[in-house]
């Protein structure tokens, strides 16, 4: 059958044209000359009329599975072309992912804050509450409420600055405690992160540095709650076997008072120079809320125990970054401030 | 305080070494540390000095000749109070000192054959005067380690807390060494005879003097003290003077009780203890010119001030060589009245530290004694007579410790068997009772103990509280109050942070200069005693701190400054928590690729815009709506490139750049931004509430909780309309208006302004409209449009539609 033979070379030709057409274009003259109205395939078909009825279905056939055949391939080439396009098209725009970004750096955190942030972020997960005072604070909170009286040597133990309206830069955190009394009945769980000031100034002391005071006050707290309590913050900041040191101490407002020390961080106890070669770190101080305290705001020590402690922020934040000297901190050299980015 | 080891056993049999001892006392409460009293150090000698001469080339230098017994030596030392006929150290050849060798060493044309020691060179002090010099009757020629003893001791430093002046003695200490140990302390009292041939004319005129007992001693010989008692003092970090005030200093150091000695015969009449007369003056042993307040207690005769009670001795009654005759005083004067006089006049003394910190009035006389003793012994006196007032004599108080107190408080049980164990090792005399003990409280913790808190504090550090086991308590969440104040600063610290801010912290305290720069009042409030003069005035903005952050950092050459600061500003009644921005240079680094224009565009830096889109973009992030910026006046900002931020109407802070002259003055760019927002507010009151009005945080916690509104059913019709309009009309004034304009307008978004010339401007705006209700068709549009263009020109002149 010539007309098959026909068809069948038809279909070989445009097979071969397909796989050698290189742009979508070509298909599209490939599609109108084999496949159009006016077409090849159709032109042939224009013929059948001569044919029996057998050979037209024999001939139908072959002519709509070639013309499928086509079309199918007409369509995975076109895909395929598209697909190199696109990738020639994008491959032109191709970026040196190396370049640096351009982008807003993220700022650095300044040690002391992200300290300061730490510890509060510590206990307020037990369950603490965050309460605060002011700066300039009445002598009256900052000494005397707290069983610091006028003319006693443990004036001493904090030198302070006086101001011209008669005020105190406070000391300590300690007359958050007093005003966190005055104002709310036990049961109390406070911390209070602030700045306090002191008239000192070399290396290792800042007449402004930044302190966090604690307080539990309830029924039957005592001193070994104290312990714990304290135990659990160490062992958070510093790792879990830190060695733990109580000493007997004395602070006016809490009895028995205790300063609390942790095994040197820098030499491991070993003793150095950061330790004074004693292996051990002063860390914080601490003690039972001592009576006349409680006296003072108005709560009976016979029904309610507490505890309070305070510890240095820059002091933890110094040991822990190992910044050597702390007016560094202070003055904002960004070349300093620098090597504290993504810190908390 | 300084204590050789070796003086502590003289009244303790402690046989623990010195390490255990020293960590025993930090444990127990007394912060210790403790150093070898020198080292063996070969070839040095004691040598008495024959002649001092000067040198012939050298200016400074003395030649002197010392002879060791057997040979003479000639030693050329810088040290100007070498003298003849006294004993030397001598380091000879060989000898190494501070780690250099000592040679034969030419000064000039004369050659040293070594060097006289100073304390310092021995090792045994951190600075010293002058060399070592040893009393006259010192065997020469010895070996200079033996008569030290060097090697051979420790020095015990203690620091003690204000509550234990009890232990500011080598009595004292022994004492507490004793009940940390379970030692029973031994002491050994004085023998001495007074003739009672006379009687001091004594008269007390104050209750500020508890106790006052005077003893004359006549015929004395002031010369140097024996050589053990130099060395007590030398290892006790004192200079030897003379054997009479070596005693009172020595029974100083070792009771803790304090003694003055007075030239008797500069007395006139008998001794009166009073208060001072304002305006009294009298000159120190320091030499320095006192002047007196009304209540301070001194120590007169007839006819001036010869002491400051307690505090330091007056130069006209000073004990010299050429005293015979003395008058000793031992007394115990009131704590708080010595503090008030010492702190008001700036002196601390050994003594007005003891009385600060209280002093034994029952162990007095035997303090006294031994040093009458001493006296006798080395200035061959004799005591002729003695008066003793002590109009009150010590009651001790007596507390009771209940076992259950100590318990409750410290969790754990301590037997009232094992609390008088304890309360008795520690010399208070105690007994048990049906439910814990009692004790009598002794002199020497009468400051002290006064409270059964106090014996709680006793037994549990002897207990030792290292050996009290934790427990975790239940933290009651009853008062719980969720820490909104601190959580909404770190909160904003964050946004200024990730918007690549870095975090500054500064003082508090600036200086007056900076206020007059900017053109501001100086603060109200500022330190008395501040330390320096640049850390005077409490700070009420932050830019002044961050315009010091900027110059530090232009000081090392850093232009590209970009910080904040979260903190305190301060007022006459309140404190502002403030947060507070410096910008200056670059703040978007590195490079932005342009893909059609295959371009590279560089860094950016800092402009109005860009600060204030921070400064906007944070208050958008809180949940701020109703912003608005004014002009802002502030004198140090430049005021075309400024704004007042006022949300609701209220002034929360401002942004802008720094004014050129300000900027010139400072020394600072003058492209540098600097804002501030008001967070909180902090009263000083007790009574008054945090929430202000004008602070973010207030706005912040009383904001509405969005509530969600149903999406949109209709779609929106978008106009671009643009106006022409002044040149000097404030774009925000038209778009508000413009949003104002219709109820339908769901949105108005500026997209260009055209200087069309210098009087005239085009503003052309993106206009959203939306009704809830229904499609809006064209025309609606068109007629609303219409009517907001008739609105806004009554309410802007010139205005124009242009499109």
């Amino acid at each position: 059958m010539e007309l098959k033979k026909q068809i069948q070379a038809l279909g070989e030709e445009a097979k071969k044209l397909i796989s050698e057409a290189i742009d979508i274009e070509k298909l599209n003259q490939i599609r109108v000359e084999f496949l159009g109205k006016k077409g090849k395939l159709k032109n042939i078909l224009k013929t059948l009329g001569k044919l029996s009825p057998e050979e037209r279905k024999e001939i139908g056939q072959l002519a709509n599975k070639i013309k499928e055949e086509l079309e199918q391939l007409l369509k995975g080439r076109q895909e395929e072309l598209k697909k190199k396009a696109l990738e020639e098209e994008l491959s032109k725009n191709k970026i040196d992912i190396t370049l640096p970004p351009h982008w807003i750096e993220a700022g650095a955190s300044h040690p002391v804050i992200s300290t300061l942030i730490e510890i509060s972020e510590t206990f307020i997960s037990m369950g603490f509450s965050v309460a605060e005072g002011p700066e300039v604070e009445k002598e009256e909170y900052n000494f005397d409420m707290l069983n610091i009286p006028k003319d006693h040597p443990a004036r001493d133990m904090q030198d302070t600055f006086f101001l011209n309206n008669g005020d105190v830069l406070r000391t300590h955190t300690s007359p958050v405690q007093i005003r966190t009394m005055l104002k709310q009945k036990p049961p109390i769980a406070v911390i209070a992160p602030g700045r306090v000031y002191r008239k000192d100034a070399d290396p290792t002391h800042s007449p402004m540095f930044h302190q966090i005071e604690g307080l539990l006050v309830d029924e039957n707290v005592t001193f070994r709650d104290l312990k714990g309590i304290l135990k659990v913050f160490l062992e958070t900041t510093f790792g879990k076997d830190i060695p733990i040191r109580f000493r007997p101490s004395y602070f006016p407002f809490t009895e028995p008072s205790a300063e609390v020390d942790i095994g040197c961080t820098v030499c491991g106890g070993k003793g150095c120079r950061v330790c004074k070669g004693t292996g051990w770190l002063e860390i914080l101080g601490c003690g039972m809320v001592d009576p006349n305290v409680f006296k003072a705001v108005d709560i009976d020590p016979d029904k309610y125990t507490g505890f309070a402690f305070g510890l240095g922020v820059e002091r933890i934040a110094m040991l822990k970054y190992r910044i050597t000297d702390i007016r560094l901190l202070f003055t904002g050299d960004l070349r300093f401030n620098h090597q504290f980015k993504g810190i908390r | 305080m300084r204590v050789p080891y070796s003086w502590i056993k003289e009244f303790v049999d402690v046989d623990k070494t010195v390490e255990e001892v020293v960590e025993r006392l930090n444990e127990t409460g007394i912060e210790a540390t403790y150093e070898k009293w020198g080292e063996y150090i070969p070839n040095i000698i004691t040598v008495k000095i024959i002649s001092v001469e000067k040198h012939p080339e050298r200016d400074k230098l003395f030649v002197c000749k010392a002879t060791d017994g057997n040979r003479e030596y000639q030693i050329i030392t810088g040290a100007d109070n070498v003298k003849e006929n006294t004993v030397a150290i001598l380091a000879k050849e060989g000898a190494v000192i501070q780690g250099v060798e000592i040679k034969r060493r030419k000064f000039g044309s004369l050659e040293s054959e070594g060097m006289f020691l100073s304390l310092e060179e021995l090792g045994l002090a951190e600075s010293s005067e002058g060399i070592l010099l040893l009393p006259e009757d010192t065997p020469i020629g010895e070996d200079a380690n033996k008569i030290l003893g060097l090697g051979e001791d420790y020095i015990i430093e203690i620091e003690i807390t204000p509550n234990r002046g009890d232990a500011l003695s080598v009595r004292g200490l022994a004492r507490e060494i004793g009940a940390i140990f379970g030692i029973k302390r031994k002491e050994k009292f004085p023998v001495i005879s007074i003739a009672e041939e006379e009687e001091p004319q004594i008269e007390v005129l104050t209750n500020k003097c508890h106790r006052y007992r005077g003893i004359i001693i006549r015929n004395i010989h002031i010369k140097p003290s024996p050589w053990d008692i130099q060395l007590k003092l030398l290892k006790s970090g004192q200079n030897p003077i003379n054997n009479v005030v070596d005693i009172t200093n020595y029974i100083l150091l070792q009771e803790g009780q304090p003694l003055h000695a007075f030239d008797l015969d500069k007395i006139k009449g008998k001794i009166i203890v009073r208060h001072a007369k304002e305006g009294e003056k009298i000159k120190t042993l320091d030499g320095e010119e006192r002047q007196l307040k009304e209540g301070d207690l001194i120590i007169a005769d007839e006819e001036k001030p010869i002491a400051i009670a307690g505090i330091i001795g007056g130069d006209n009654t000073k004990v010299d060589e050429n005293t015979k005759n003395v008058l000793l005083e031992a007394a115990v004067f009131d704590n708080i009245q010595v503090r008030k006089t010492a702190k008001r006049l700036a002196i601390s003394t050994d003594s007005s530290y003891r009385f600060e910190r209280g002093v034994d009035i029952e162990n007095l006389p035997n303090a006294q004694d031994k040093a009458l003793e001493l006296i006798e012994k080395t200035a061959n006196g004799k005591i002729t007579g003695d008066k003793d007032i002590y109009l009150k004599p010590y009651i001790p108080k007596e507390i009771k410790l209940r076992e259950k107190t100590t318990e409750r408080i410290l969790g754990v049980f301590i037997s009232r068997k094992e609390a008088k164990e304890f309360l008795n090792r520690l010399e208070i005399p105690t007994e048990e009772t049906d439910d814990g003990t009692i004790s009598k409280i002794p002199a020497f913790r009468a400051l002290d103990l006064e409270r059964e808190i106090d014996l709680v504090e006793e037994v549990g550090r002897l207990k030792g509280l290292n050996t009290f086991k934790e427990t975790y308590p239940k933290v009651s969440t009853q008062n719980f109050r969720k820490s909104e104040e601190f959580l909404f600063e770190v909160r904003t610290r964050d946004f200024f942070k990730d918007n690549g801010l870095d975090e500054v912290v500064t003082y508090t305290f600036v200086s007056e200069e900076i206020f007059e720069i900017l053109g501001i009042p100086v603060p109200k409030i500022q330190i008395q005693n501040y330390l320096v003069k640049t850390q005077k005035v409490m700070r009420d903005n932050l830019a002044v701190s961050l315009i010091g952050v900027l110059q530090e950092n232009i000081r090392h050459q850093i232009k590209d400054v970009s910080i904040f600061e979260i903190s305190s500003t301060f007022f006459e009644k309140h404190e502002e928590i403030r947060a507070g921005v410096l910008l200056t240079g670059e703040f978007i680094k590195g490079f932005s690729y342009s893909q059609e224009e295959k371009t590279f565009n560089t860094t950016e830096k800092w402009d109005f815009l860009k600060a204030k889109g921070l400064i906007h973009s944070y208050l958008v992030s809180i949940g701020m709506k109703d912003i608005d910026y004014r002009p802002s006046d502030k004198p140090y900002l430049n005021p075309y490139e400024s704004a007042d931020i006022y949300i609701e109407n209220q002034y929360v802070g401002y942004i802008g750049k720094i004014h050129p002259e300000k900027a010139d003055k400072l020394e600072i760019p003058k492209d540098t931004w600097i804002g501030e927002l008001k967070l909180r507010y902090v009263p000083r009151d007790i009574k008054e509430d945090n929430l202000k009005d004008g602070y973010l945080y207030t706005f912040y916690i009383q904001k509405k909780t969005p509530v969600y509104k149903e999406l949109p059913k209709f779609p929106a019709v978008k106009r671009d309309l643009a106006f022409e309009v002044d040149a000097s009309l404030d774009v925000n004034k038209l778009l508000s208006k413009l949003k104002a304009a219709s109820k339908f307008i769901t949105k108005v978004e500026l997209f260009d302004i055209y200087f069309l010339n210098k009087e005239r401007k085009s503003v052309a705006a993106s206009v959203e409209f939306r009704a809830e209700d229904r499609s809006l068709s064209d025309e609606e549009v068109n007629a609303e449009v219409e009517k907001i263009l008739e609105k806004l020109k009554k309410e802007i002149s010139n205005l124009k539609l242009r499109s």
